[in-house]
């Protein structure tokens, strides 16, 4: 037995030291500050998939935002200090989305988390960001809900949403090609959420849903969905499918020559999901946010930089996702820069209500970051394939841009509540 | 109402693809007792190659490339069938001599061997090939669609189902039909009958492991047309295949092809009424079937149930 005795003034003593110590190391997030002194590099962690369903995306996605980080530290870092990223896959994987943000913030102390474009890990990690107040940045996933009922105090939305494409797209196509719709729909978040905006849209213009058919994500064979289409006989078909699903679907669309009539219109078309396949793949309408042929200042350049740092890329133009990737970023840094601070409340503030003159982001007409549901609200472009391209990758033809009051998503803005900022873990990155 | 036959029609197409993916995979599985997870790989390997050989891509700019290009299409789609998995199947021996230290070892041993296997040769894909979406170019004959009792049905489709009822018969035919398939009937019965009987073993394996593999590139260079071809394309179908075997009964090789068919009609009929249950339907099948016959549907009976 211990002959060591606790003693009422050792044991204040004990008391005295630890409440020093707590004070100086405090509750977990001023432990932070502490470890990230001024001269210690603001550390980004980037969530982008690297495998499963959105790898190829996830690659471009990374690259978007590695272009913007070597541009800051050409032009010296941010606040003197200088910027370095850590990347970890997220496997196109709502858990391993989850994993990833928990390692990147408590183990590999990273200020900010930005990336996805699977609206399930998208949701995930912003989640775990919002627990640990880290701001993130969602790039690339276009579910409403990551705006909407998804939203976080902490968490920005930097693409258009299914809302924001099926308003630009869906009164026109029913005046041009009647009211029956069929719908299919990938069976996962964004799916529903872009197939309800398009449902609302329908009721709203008079428009009706024949059926919707629900297709389970990894899905590689349409043939039956295909042949309910053919059966039904809509006058179009909205289809609500993304990534390697997409793809498959696309080239038996095509083999079936079913690419001109029905009428089809699909939400959005990310670049690298099309990029490099035949142009007869590319049928019907389709959203974007950007394209890299668009005559507006500064694209060229903008070209010019990606091809210039990624010469082995074999994608050699850049697409909406690598876009989406470097404008994050970018915001990111340039909200650091007006809040001349790191705190993660200062960050959010600079962020909410930002605008983005048109000319600096490389669009049509200005955007805004929306404070009441912190997604970006820009230029929602309509497109199809190009039959006269002026180069190889020239496969877009671009329809038309709405403006992006025109084609806002107010369902998403009743249905985000924002964390109020005193329930937000403040600390600085 | 809606017409099933087109629906029935479609399954059955779909089930012929099925088996021509699970063919390589349930030899492999008979005569080894390996669970090949590289199978899916061993799938994109032929069908990337066969890309190689019809989009001469590796001799651009050089003469040879252009007169390779110049040859018609039809006839570099003819060599990509052959030379596709003719390539795949070397894949498969190396990995066979990979393998070979596992043997007689746990199965866990060699089920990550071909795990870890999978996850190279997915990776060193994405380094000769590149990550994006790729393209098997179609010789117009095979290609384009036609009706059919007012439907319009792919051709390619048609077209690779009826290449899959050839492979199937021409697999069984060898294995029925000659001396090297009867060893390899024996191998996958007894293997060690067939090393008393005076046959190399080890070399039965390493022609097994690579005639499985090289139906694995087969199907990879048949079927990426219809599903598109990127690195991890394998992924894809080494969850149905390893599932068809299950069903059919590991090892039987019209188990397999039983098991295929029913595959591709259950999913094709679930996707008409319940279309969001048409991947979940073939696990249902599989509990279905598992649950009244474990040994699957022409699986041989285990020593515990005699």
């Amino acid at each position: 037995m211990s002959k060591t005795r606790i003693s009422r003034r050792g044991l204040l003593g004990a008391a005295g030291a630890a409440s020093a110590v707590s004070l100086f190391a405090g509750p977990w997030q001023h432990n932070r500050v502490w470890a990230q002194g001024a001269a210690k590099p603001i550390r980004i962690g980037i969530t982008a998939d690297a495998s499963g369903q959105y790898a190829n995306s996830g690659a471009s996605d990374k690259r978007g935002m590695m272009m913007a980080i070597a541009e800051a530290n050409e032009r010296g870092g941010v606040l003197g200090r200088k910027v370095e990223f850590v990347h970890i896959d997220t496997e196109t994987t709502a858990a391993t989305g989850s994993r990833v943000a928990e390692r990147m913030i408590s183990r590999e102390q990273c200020g900010f988390l930005v990336g996805a474009v699977h609206s399930g890990v998208a949701n995930a990690i912003s989640q775990v960001a919002q627990k640990y107040g880290v701001v993130y940045i969602n790039t690339n996933s276009s579910s409403p809900t990551e705006a909407g009922q998804n939203c976080h105090r902490v968490k920005f939305v930097f693409d258009g949403n299914g809302t924001n494409f099926a308003k630009a797209a869906v009164k026109s196509a029913i005046e041009r090609f009647g009211p029956d719709w069929m719908l299919l729909t990938n069976d996962y978040v964004w799916g529903h959420d872009t197939a309800a905006a398009t449902k609302t849209l329908l009721k709203e213009y008079g428009g009706k849903v024949m059926e919707e058919v629900l297709i389970p994500q990894g899905t590689r064979d349409f043939t039956s969905a295909l042949l309910k289409v053919q059966q039904h006989k809509p006058g179009v078909v909205s289809a609500a499918i993304g990534g390697d699903d997409q793809k498959a679907m696309r080239q038996q669309v095509v083999q079936l020559k079913m690419g001109d009539k029905p009428a089809w219109i699909n939400s959005q078309q990310d670049w690298d999901d099309v990029y490099g396949l035949p142009i007869e793949t590319l049928f019907g309408v389709f959203g974007t946010t950007w394209y890299y042929r668009l005559d507006l200042p500064g694209v060229a350049d903008f070209v010019k930089r990606y091809q210039t740092m990624y010469p082995e890329t074999a994608m050699r133009s850049p697409g909406n996702v690598f876009y989406n990737g470097y404008m994050s970023i970018r915001e990111l840094l340039g909200a650091v820069e007006r809040a001349g601070t790191t705190n993660n409340i200062a960050v959010i503030k600079a962020l909410e209500g930002h605008k983005i003159a048109a000319k600096d982001r490389m669009q049509h007409f200005d955007a805004t970051i929306d404070a009441q549901t912190h997604q970006v609200q820009q230029t929602i472009y309509l497109a199809t394939a190009n039959k006269a391209p002026k180069e190889k990758d020239d496969i877009f033809e671009v329809l038309s841009q709405a403006r992006a009051e025109d084609v806002r998503d107010t369902d998403s803005a009743k249905l985000c509540k924002l964390e109020p900022y005193e329930q937000t873990p403040t600390f600085d990155a | 109402m809606i017409d099933l036959l087109p629906h029935i029609i479609n399954g059955l197409t779909l089930g012929l693809l099925f088996a021509l993916i699970a063919l390589g995979f349930t030899l492999i599985v008979g005569v080894m007792e390996v669970i090949n997870l590289a199978h899916g790989s061993l799938f994109a390997i032929g069908a990337y190659f066969a890309l190689t050989v019809i989009a001469g891509s590796w001799f651009a700019g050089t003469p040879f490339g252009a007169w390779w290009l110049s040859l018609p299409l039809g006839l570099r789609y003819v060599l990509a069938l052959a030379i596709g998995p003719a390539l795949a199947g070397l894949a498969g021996m190396l990995l066979e001599l990979c393998l070979r230290p596992t043997y007689g070892k746990p199965p866990l041993y060699g089920l990550l061997l071909t795990f870890g296997a999978a996850l190279v040769i997915e990776e060193l894909i994405r380094l000769v090939w590149g990550t994006g979406e790729q393209n098997l170019a179609l010789p117009q004959a095979i290609n384009g669609a036609f009706l059919l009792n007012g439907m319009i049905f792919s051709t390619y489709r048609f077209f690779a189902a009826g290449f899959s009822i050839a492979a199937i018969v021409a697999v069984w035919l060898f294995l029925e039909r000659t001396s090297a398939g009867a060893v390899i009937k024996a191998g996958a019965h007894d293997s060690e009958m067939v090393r008393a009987l005076g046959y190399d073993l080890a070399r039965l394996r390493l022609v097994v492991f690579g005639f499985g593999a090289a139906l694995a590139g087969l199907a990879g260079v048949v079927m990426v047309p219809i599903w598109g071809l990127r690195p991890h394309v394998g992924v894809d179908i080494v969850i149905p295949a390893f599932l068809i075997i299950v069903i059919g009964g590991v090892g039987s090789f019209w188990g397999a092809v039983i098991a295929a068919l029913l595959v591709g009609l259950v999913i094709g009929i679930t996707g008409v009424y319940a279309a969001a249950w048409s991947t979940m339907s073939m696990y249902l099948l599989l509990i279905a079937i598992l649950g009244f016959r474990s040994r699957g549907l022409l699986g041989r009976k285990s020593a515990l149930e005699n």
